[in-house]
C-alpha cells in the first residue's frame, strides 16, 4: 500500500481489518534496545556522581549528561507498562518489571504511579476530568512550557498532584505512600548533600536535570502529541506532528497516534507502522496531516 | 506516623528552602568568592535567602 493511497471509499470493518493486518506484523519484537537502555541510561547517571565527586569530570559536564540521562529515563519504563518488553505470566515477565522500576528513579516517579496514570490517560485521553495529563494542555509551546513548570508548584491542581488525586480516587492508598516514600527518600539525600557540602552537586546532578527533564519529556510526550486536544475517541485525540528537533529528538512522539491505536507496539517499530498505515489513518479522517 | 508525614509535605517549601536551598546559596556565595554584607556568613546569608523564599512559596503555594 502506497502512504499516499486513497482508501475513503472502503467500510470501517475493512479499515479496521487492514488495520489489524499492519499493526500485528510490529506487535511481540522484543525491545532489546529499550532493554540496553534502560539500564546503560541509569548506570551513566549513577556513575556521574563518583566521577564529579572525585573530580573525574567537570560539575558542567556532569550537569549536561545528567539532564540527557533523566530526560531519556522514562520511555524504557513506558515500554514496560504496557509489557511490551513480557507480558504478565511470561518467562521475561521479571526483566519487564525491572526495566519499569529502575529506568524512572532518576525521575523519582514510581513505577505503580507511572502505570496507573498512563493507563488511565490512554482510557481517557483529552477528558478534562478523567485523564491525569490534561492539565498539560496549552495554548502553544511557550504556554506548554510554563503549563509543565506550574503544575509542580506545590499547591498546583495538575501534574504530579493530579496523580496523587487519582490515585485517590482509585483507593490506591498503597501506591501513594510508595509514592510518598520516593519523595522522602529523594528530599532526604537532597538535604543530606546539601549540608554536607554537597549542594551544587546535588543540584546539578538531580534537582535541576530532573526538573528540565520533566518539562522535555511532558512537552513531547503530553503536550505536543495531543495538541490542540479538543476531541476524544480512538481515531482523534492524538495526532502525528513534525518536530523541530526530529523524531529522535522529540523522544520519537512523532508518530505518537499509532502508540494510542496500538499501544503494544514498540516504540521502535511505530515510525514503520505509521507509514504503512497512514492511507488508513487519512481514511479515517486522523489529523496526520503534518507527516 | 501519618500526621508526620502530612505535616512535612504541608511544611514541604518552607523546609525545601532551609534543607536545600539555604546550603545551596551558601556555596554559590562562596564558589563566587562574593563577600556578605553586614558580616554575615555564607551560611547565614544562605539561610535567609533560603527560608524567606521558602516562606514566599509556602504562603503563595507557589515557587514561581
Amino acid at each position: 500500500m502506497s502512504p499516499t493511497q486513497d482508501l475513503s471509499h472502503l467500510s470501517e470493518a475493512e479499515l479496521l481489518r487492514m488495520e489489524r493486518e499492519i499493526a500485528a506484523r510490529h506487535l511481540d519484537k522484543f525491545p532489546y534496545f529499550a532493554v540496553f537502555w534502560a539500564f546503560s541510561n541509569f548506570a551513566v547517571w549513577l556513575a556521574l556522581w563518583p566521577l564529579v565527586f572525585m573530580g573525574i569530570i567537570p560539575l558542567w559536564l556532569g550537569f549536561i549528561i545528567a539532564t540527557a540521562n533523566i530526560t531519556l529515563s522514562y520511555l524504557p519504563s513506558h515500554e514496560a507498562q504496557h509489557d511490551i518488553i513480557a507480558k504478565p505470566g511470561a518467562k521475561l515477565r521479571w526483566l519487564n518489571q525491572l526495566v519499569g522500576h529502575v529506568s524512572t528513579i532518576p525521575l523519582v516517579l514510581p513505577y505503580q504511579v507511572a502505570k496507573i496514570t498512563h493507563m488511565d490517560h490512554h482510557k481517557h485521553a483529552n477528558d478534562p476530568e478523567l485523564d491525569p495529563d490534561y492539565s498539560t494542555h496549552a495554548d502553544g509551546p511557550l504556554h506548554a512550557i510554563w503549563k509543565s513548570i506550574y503544575n509542580r508548584q506545590p499547591r498546583a491542581n495538575g501534574g504530579f498532584n493530579a496523580y496523587g488525586e487519582l490515585l485517590n480516587r482509585k483507593g490506591r492508598t498503597d501506591v501513594i505512600l510508595v509514592s510518598v516514600g520516593y519523595q522522602l527518600v529523594h528530599y532526604g539525600i537532597l538535604f543530606a548533600l546539601a549540608w554536607s557540602g554537597y549542594a551544587l552537586e546535588a543540584a546539578l546532578l538531580w534537582w535541576l536535570p530532573r526538573h528540565i527533564g520533566l518539562t522535555y519529556i511532558q512537552y513531547y510526550l503530553s503536550w505536543a502529541p495531543h495538541n490542540p486536544g479538543l476531541t476524544k475517541g480512538r481515531y482523534r485525540d492524538t495526532r502525528s506532528f513534525r518536530s523541530i528537533v526530529g523524531n529522535i529528538g522529540s523522544l520519537g512522539m512523532q508518530y505518537h497516534i499509532i502508540h494510542h491505536l496500538h499501544p503494544r507496539i514498540p516504540l521502535y517499530r511505530t515510525p514503520r507502522a505509521y507509514w504503512e498505515m497512514k492511507p488508513i489513518l487519512e481514511a479515517r479522517g486522523c489529523d496526520v496531516h503534518d507527516l | 506516623m501519618v500526621q508526620v508525614i502530612k505535616a512535612i509535605f504541608y511544611f514541604g517549601p518552607l523546609l525545601f528552602g532551609i534543607g536545600f536551598l539555604a546550603p545551596l546559596s551558601a556555596q554559590i556565595i562562596q564558589a563566587m568568592g562574593w563577600t556578605p554584607p553586614f558580616g554575615l556568613t555564607p551560611l547565614m546569608t544562605g539561610l535567609i535567602l533560603g527560608g524567606a523564599y521558602g516562606l514566599l512559596a509556602q504562603i503563595r503555594g507557589r515557587w514561581v
